[in-house]
Order: C-alpha cells, then sequence, then structure tokens
C-alpha cells in the first residue's frame, strides 16, 4: 500500500501555545483517515498546517513522497489536495455554478489573452468547465439551484457545495473539516455513503475531521486521536476505541 | 446640432474620459483590491504624452510620424504605466483592504510632489500649449470612445473567463481561493497592472484634449471620485463605472445653476448612495430585476 | 549642519510633530474603536481652525456668505481654542450620526464607511467654503494678547527663533497627551472605552452602552482634530478650506507610522515625521510634503503594523 501523504513531527505554536506538537502519521492511498478530538485540540490548524494556510513552526509534510512544506495554499492545490473548511468558507456572494466553475482553475489553462479574445482553445475549455460544474452540481444534488447564490443556500447544502468545489479540483486526496456538522442523522447516513461513493469514483484518499463519534467509527479504516495538540492514538477504530488515553481525552474533556 | 455640439461635446467627452477612469478602479476592484493609484497614473501618462508632444527631444519623431505620434504616445503610456504598477504593485499588493489603499494614496502623493519638482514636468506650472490632435473638442470622442467600447467588450469577457474568476474569487475570499488553487498575488498584481495601463492611457489621449498638463491632475480628491463613480454606478457590474461615471461627472453641470450649492450636493449624494444603494446602482437594478423575475412558489432556504 | 542648526531644526519639528499628534489620535481613536478610517476627520480639523479665528478675531472673514458679519462676542485666544474644539468634538458626534451609524445599522461593508465619510467630508469643506470663502487667513499678530510672538536665544552668536506659537502647540499638546492618557487608564470611561475597543459585542454584553460609548469617542476625535486644525492655523494661517484635506492625508500617515489604533503611536509617529520634515535639507525643500509619504510607504511594506501597533493575527 502506497503512502501519500507522510507528516513528519509537525509542530505549530502560537506564542507560547503549542497548537499542534511533534504530529507524526502517514496516509495510506485509498483509504479513508479519520482525525478526531475534543475540541481546540489542534486538528484544523494540523489541516491548515497541511494545505499551507498556516506557516509550520518545524516538523516535514511529504506528499507522494516530495516535500511540500512551505508551499503556499494555491501550490499544494495544484499537486492534488483538495479542502473544505471547518467555517464553510464558499464564494458567497457568487452563485453555485460559478464557484465550482473558479475551483476548476489549476486543471484549466486559459490565460488573459486568450480568455478576452475567446480563441477556440478557451472557449473549449469554458464549456468543459461548464459541463463538469453541472456534473458535479449534480453529484451534490444540487443542480436545480446552479444559478443561486452560494450564500443562500441552507446549512447543509452550502456543505455538499463546498465538497463539490473541491472535487472540481481533480484532487487525489481530500480534506474534509467537519463535513457532518450541522446535520441530522438521515443526512449524517447519506454524508457516509456520499463520501464510500466518491472515493470509489474519484479514487480519492480522504481525511475527515469529524466530532460525531459513531459516523468516523462507522466511516473510517483508520483513526487518528489528537488532544491539546499531541497525537494520542492512531489505528483502526475499533481499536482506538478501546485506547484508555482516547477515553481519558473525553471523559477528561467533559 | 452643432449647437448642441458645440456646447455639450466637451460634456460627452469628459463623461466618457471620467468612465473610463471609474473602469481604472474598477478592475483592482473586481479583484478585491481597493487601490487608489488611478490618478498617479492618470497623470504619468499624460505628462508622457505631454512632454513626447512638446520637447525639443522629440521633435524628430514628430516630424517623422504626423499624428501617427499619438497613438505611439498613448502606446508608450501605457507600457511605462504597466511597469510602473508592476513595480509598485507587486510589494505592495502584499498588504489587504486599508493598508493597501493608504499605499496607493502614498504613491499618488508621492508621484504628485515629485512632478511637482522636476524640470521636464514643467515644475508647478506644468505643460502647457499641448498641440491638439483634433479642432474641436468634441472630436476627442473617437479617441475615447473606442477605448470606452474597448474596456466595455474587455469586462465583459473578463467576468466570463478564467482570469475573471480568478479575480472574482479573490475578492470573495482571499483565503479560500488561494486553497482552491488561485495565486492570489499574481491575480491581484495583473488586476492591479489593468487599471494601471487603462489609466496611463487615458491620461496620454487626456493631454491634448485638456491641452495642458499640471501635477494637480494626480491628486487624492480625483481618486476618490472615481472611487465614488465605481460604488454609486455598483462595483460589481460591468455597466456600473460607466453608470456612475457618467453620472456624478455630470452632476456638477446639471446642478450649474445651483453654483456653489453642487459640491455639497455632490458630497450628499455621496452619503446618500453609500447608506441606501450599498450594491450601486446597477446593484439596486439587478435586485430590481430579481424581484420581479422570481418564480411563484419557489421555496426560499432559510439563511 | 551644526549644533544650533540641529536645536532649531528639532525645536521645529517637535512643535508640528505635537500637532502631527493631535490630529493623529483623532483619526486612532475613531480606529481602535470601530477599525474604519474616517475621511471626515480632515473636516473637522478645517472647521476647528476657521472657528478659532473667528471666535478671537471676532468677525467672520473677508469672503463667502457671512463675509464681514460681526460676531457678537469676541474670546481670548485659549477659550477660543476651547470653545472652537468642543464646537469640533459636537461636529465630529454629527458625523457619527449621519455617515456611519446608519452603514454600521447595517452591517455594511466598511469600504462604504469611507465614501460615506468622504462624502461627509465634501459637505462639510463646502459649507464652510459658502460661508466664508476661500481666502486665506491669517490670524492677527497680536492673537495672544500680551504675549511676544516669538522669543529668540543667543547661542554661540546665533540666533535659534523659537515662535511663542510654537510653545503654545507644544505645551497643549504635552497637556491633552496628559489628561488623555489619565482619561484612557485611570477613569472608568477610559476603561469602557479600551473594552469596545478590543471587542464591541463582548463589551455590550458586559453592559457598557456601546453606541454611548462611540459617541465619546466621536466626540473626543473631533475635539483633538479641531484643536491641531486651530492650532496649525494660528501657526501657518489656514489656506483656504482645503487645507484640511492635506494634513488629513498626512495624519493617515502617522496613524500608520504609529500604528492603526495605537495612542501611543499616534504620538510617536508625529514625532517621528515632523523632525523628518524638520530635517529635510533645505536644498529639498520641495519634496518635504513627500517625506510623511515616503514613510507611509515604507512603513506599509516593511511592517505595516507600524511602530507600537499589534501585527494582525488573521484566523482561519
Amino acid at each position: 500500500m502506497k503512502v501519500l501523504l507522510e507528516a513528519e513531527r509537525l509542530c505549530r505554536n502560537f506564542g507560547g501555545l503549542k497548537a499542534v506538537s511533534d504530529v507524526s502519521f502517514q496516509v495510506v492511498e485509498g483509504e479513508i483517515f479519520g482525525l478526531i478530538g475534543p475540541n481546540g485540540a489542534g486538528k484544523t490548524t494540523l489541516f491548515n498546517l497541511m494545505t499551507g494556510l498556516t506557516p509550520v513552526s518545524s516538523g516535514a509534510l511529504h506528499y507522494r513522497g516530495e516535500k511540500v512544506t512551505g508551499l503556499p495554499p494555491h501550490r499544494i492545490a495544484e499537486k492534488g489536495i483538495g479542502r473544505t473548511f471547518q467555517n464553510i468558507r464558499l464564494f458567497r456572494g457568487l452563485n453555485a455554478l460559478e464557484n465550482i466553475r473558479i475551483s476548476q482553475h489549476v486543471i484549466t489553462r486559459s490565460g488573459l489573452l486568450s480568455g478576452i479574445l475567446g480563441t477556440p482553445a478557451s472557449r473549449a475549455e469554458e464549456n468543459e468547465v461548464d459541463e463538469r460544474a453541472r456534473e458535479l452540481l449534480k453529484l451534490v444534488g444540487l443542480a436545480d439551484r446552479a444559478m443561486e447564490m452560494a450564500g443562500n443556500f441552507s446549512y447543509g447544502d452550502q456543505r455538499r457545495l463546498e465538497i463539490g468545489r473541491a472535487l472540481a479540483l481533480k484532487p487525489q486526496v481530500l480534506l474534509l473539516d467537519e463535513p457532518a456538522a450541522g446535520m441530522n442523522s438521515a443526512e449524517k447516513y447519506s454524508l457516509t455513503e456520499f463520501i464510500r461513493t466518491i472515493r470509489e469514483q474519484f479514487k480519492l484518499t480522504v481525511l475527515l475531521i469529524e466530532h460525531h463519534v459513531p459516523l468516523v467509527m462507522n466511516l473510517c479504516d483508520r483513526i487518528a486521536v489528537l488532544n491539546f495538540g499531541e497525537l494520542i492514538a492512531i489505528g483502526e477504530p475499533a481499536v482506538v476505541r478501546k485506547d484508555p488515553a482516547v477515553i481519558e481525552a473525553y471523559l477528561g474533556a467533559e | 446640432m452643432e449647437g448642441f455640439l458645440q456646447n455639450y461635446g466637451f460634456l460627452l467627452v469628459t463623461l466618457v474620459q471620467q468612465s473610463l477612469l471609474a473602469y481604472s478602479l474598477y478592475f483592482p476592484l473586481m479583484a478585491g483590491q481597493l487601490s487608489l493609484a488611478s490618478p498617479g497614473f492618470y497623470a504619468l501618462g499624460g505628462y508622457i504624452a505631454a512632454i513626447m508632444a512638446t520637447v525639443e527631444y522629440f521633435a524628430p519623431w514628430r516630424n517623422a510620424l504626423g499624428w501617427c505620434i499619438f497613438p505611439l504616445e498613448w502606446l508608450i503610456a501605457g507600457i511605462i504605466s504597466g511597469f510602473l504598477a508592476l513595480l509598485v504593485g507587486i510589494p505592495a499588493l502584499r498588504l489587504r483592504g486599508i493598508y493597501l489603499a493608504l499605499a496607493t494614496i502614498a504613491f499618488v502623493e508621492i508621484l504628485r510632489v515629485i512632478c511637482l519638482n522636476l524640470e521636464i514636468t514643467g515644475g508647478a506650472i506644468g505643460i502647457f500649449g499641448i498641440p491638439q490632435l483634433f479642432e474641436s473638442r468634441w472630436s476627442y470622442i473617437l479617441t475615447f470612445g473606442p477605448l470606452l467600447i474597448l474596456t466595455l467588450f474587455f469586462s465583459y469577457r473578463l467576468d466570463r473567463s478564467r482570469v475573471g474568476r480568478a479575480f472574482k474569487a479573490i475578492r470573495e475570499d482571499e483565503l479560500a481561493a488561494d486553497a482552491m488553487g488561485i495565486n492570489p498575488t499574481r491575480y491581484k498584481v495583473l488586476a492591479f497592472v489593468i487599471g494601471a495601463v487603462l489609466a496611463g492611457v487615458v491620461g496620454a489621449m487626456s493631454a491634448p484634449f485638456l491641452n495642458t498638463w499640471n501635477a494637480r491632475q494626480g491628486t487624492f480628491d480625483a481618486s476618490i471620485a472615481y472611487l465614488a463613480y465605481v460604488l454609486i454606478g455598483g462595483s460589481r457590474s460591468m455597466w456600473g463605472p460607466l453608470l456612475g461615471g457618467a453620472l456624478l461627472a455630470a452632476l456638477p453641470e446639471i446642478l450649474r445653476p445651483l453654483k456653489d450649492a453642487r459640491l455639497i450636493i455632490n458630497g450628499l449624494v455621496l452619503v446618500f448612495a453609500s447608506i441606501y444603494l450599498p450594491q450601486g446602482i446597477a446593484g439596486a437594478i439587478g435586485r430590481i430585476r430579481t424581484i420581479t423575475a422570481r418564480k411563484p412558489g419557489s421555496v426560499r432556504s432559510p439563511k | 549642519m551644526d549644533a544650533v542648526q540641529f536645536l532649531q531644526n528639532f525645536l521645529n519639528g517637535i512643535s508640528i510633530g505635537s500637532v502631527y499628534a493631535i490630529f493623529a489620535l483623532g483619526y486612532t481613536l475613531v480606529f481602535s474603536i470601530l477599525g474604519i478610517i474616517n475621511f471626515a476627520h480632515g473636516a473637522v480639523f478645517t472647521l476647528g481652525a476657521y472657528l478659532t479665528y473667528s471666535m478671537s478675531v471676532g468677525q467672520f472673514g473677508i469672503g463667502g456668505l457671512l463675509a464681514g458679519c460681526q460676531i457678537p462676542f469676541q474670546f481670548s485666544f485659549p477659550l477660543s481654542l476651547l470653545f472652537g474644539a468642543i464646537i469640533s468634538g459636537v461636529a465630529g458626534v454629527l458625523i457619527e450620526r449621519l455617515a456611519f451609524r446608519p452603514l454600521r445599522s447595517r452591517g455594511a461593508d466598511p469600504l462604504l464607511a469611507l465614501v460615506s465619510s468622504l462624502g461627509v467630508a465634501l459637505v462639510t469643506v463646502n459649507i464652510i467654503q459658502y460661508l466664508v470663502g476661500s481666502e486665506i487667513y491669517s490670524f492677527p499678530g497680536d492673537v495672544y494678547g500680551d504675549i511676544k510672538p516669538a522669543f529668540m536665544f543667543h547661542i554661540s552668536g546665533r540666533i535659534v527663533v523659537v515662535r511663542t506659537v510654537q510653545v503654545i502647540i507644544f505645551a497643549v499638546s504635552m497637556l491633552i497627551l496628559t489628561l488623555l492618557g489619565y482619561l484612557i487608564n485611570f477613569t472608568r470611561i477610559g476603561k469602557a472605552l479600551q473594552a469596545v475597543a478590543e471587542n464591541a459585542a463582548t463589551a455590550s454584553l458586559l453592559g457598557i452602552n456601546v453606541d454611548r460609548f462611540i459617541l465619546y469617542t466621536f466626540f473626543l476625535s473631533g475635539f483633538l482634530g479641531g484643536m491641531a486644525g486651530s492650532l496649525v492655523g494660528t501657526s501657518f494661517g489656514i489656506a483656504g478650506p482645503y487645507f484640511g484635506v492635506t494634513y488629513g492625508l498626512k495624519g493617515l500617515a502617522v496613524m500608520v507610522l504609529g500604528g492603526l489604533g495605537s495612542i501611543p503611536g499616534a504620538v510617536l509617529g508625529g514625532m517621528v515625521i515632523g523632525l523628518a520634515e524638520a530635517f529635510v535639507p533645505t536644498e529639498y525643500n520641495a519634496y518635504k510634503e513627500a517625506v510623511a509619504f515616503a514613510f507611509l510607504f515604507a512603513v506599509l511594506l516593511i511592517r505595516p503594523q507600524g511602530l507600537l501597533g499589534r501585527s494582525q493575527i488573521q484566523k482561519v
């Protein structure tokens, strides 16, 4: 099994606070890898380190064997890592279709001149972009609302749109930050199915931050547990759930 | 017809010219960058044209090229503005929001003081007696007009193109755009350069139109005027700068009977428009259209 | 440049620096509370200058609607200064009401607040122009009453000139700064202002009437602006209703240099730029105006948070 993503002793300090402390793990191609831990454990910070949004204080990140630490977010996206955000960062003033067209930036090439002049190549590209966007909208079940402003969607729909947007990059790795937040049980169930489907369909590797423990146990191949910025357990769900350190972290946090 | 053109020709050309300057602010704003640098590039472009048209050094060029010297002036003004924009923009555009605006304000002031003091720019007096391209003021619509049409076409196409989408993404959420693979600095600089080149070319076209050129062409008040054009016309629509520019530049004329009160009214327009028309006129028109076009029975999702 | 020249420059620099500091304080107070730049600040600067002039001279000036109108009262200079500043403070409150509050209640884009404040500035300045014309006003030489207009010190055979107004400016600035420092740090009102500046939502939850404190801030800001304008007016004359605009821009430069929202920063920034301008060699006098903006540009590129500002942490 090929190691796709490797974190090597990642650290992130804010002043005296160690938000992420000496975290190392490997993610294998094709797996669904869960990241759990109490609030404030550093999960989102870890995602931000991996996608270049927050600079690393020390440590390294490797993708497909290549060092990607310190690269800006757009370069990491180019390499094939896509993500969603805990706070949903859609382009709210633009419609759903436009949101998904935008994220195809890295897989298209039209420059300023060809775009303005409307060369045959750029027109063909525009059509492709449009079509792909519509397909993805259909995939996430929002096809009939293509022209609506993203900011007007309900919370759950926004999350789905954000996933669709991330998929448009044609990523090999997808980082989902609390995709199930605010969903009811039925929605959570269909989300679980959806993630499995897209993993198959798009040959993805998925990293997932989630609070709803049953969902994570059900969906993920392996889980890592973070507490106070440190990795306290990693392994298959059944094993991790019995780990005393994990139990203490969750009970202690009550 | 003749009388109309005589009286209003100058005004109409001015409206077009002011709208073009509004566009020079619109493009950076499309990428979310509040740049108040346009007057600087406008002044620069005008000086370039004025110098090329009057200074001895360029006399052989003028003799050889005849009227073609004018398009050449525009070209050179555009190129130099573009370069200066790159130089200034690359460091400055790392700044966000108000900081960028302040940096551009500083840039304009520094440029203005330099121009006030150099010999080649004629110091405080500036350059006068710039040769005319046309006999009558109205004829300048033949230069500004096509430029406006080109700019409108450019905006239309940009809105539907990959680069335009990158701009809009950055404007909406720079971090998310970055995470979606868009290099913010690169596109912000591009937007800035486009605006600068436009302002420079308009400046070069304006120098013969206005006949004299001095450092008062490039002041902070001017950038405020352009900002008002764009915000009030509508910063999100390609027609916004034209609407805003035409209306607000015409306002002093329309209000001329009110004499001294007109600038007061102008100020009041700015205040009321920013409070009651946050999306500008174009935005308000757009909203009216959306409201009237809503299908019966459609369900609005709760915010 | 020798020691005497240095001393002269230093004194000039400190003097103008204190004015910049007072002016920038008004800007920075509003920024720290609302996070926006009040472009109408230059207008209250102008207003203050004209008011102080009118009150100390006893009539309006030579142009405009009120040309030659006598005012039924005439105050000594210190009183005119005070009243001018107070009225400017009230103007500041009016500006908040007209230009900023409606936008705040709509949750509008801060950019629009900028445009709105510019609109207000335009309106104010033009009303002033309409009322008193656009001529240059100079305060009469005897405006300080019995005090000499300048003091001359003889040092090693040369003369160092200290104008009375410079002493007044410096004294007033130091007084204001001390009072302001005391107000902000040692009174309840000051602490409430700090709380609102830190986080308006939390402050309001703690029972602080945020709106009222915003009013106080704008009053204070207007007061300071008006005072700065009056001091500049007595020092250099009033060069027309638009003279507040250039100072307005310079005030921005001072504020950014010191750090947006930082009160000690405004003072430090003011002094730095005042001194820098004073030490510009005479052959480059023409470029003096650009000094402040060169500083502004440099600061923005090198250290946008200014000398004493806190760097912004962006939360993702």
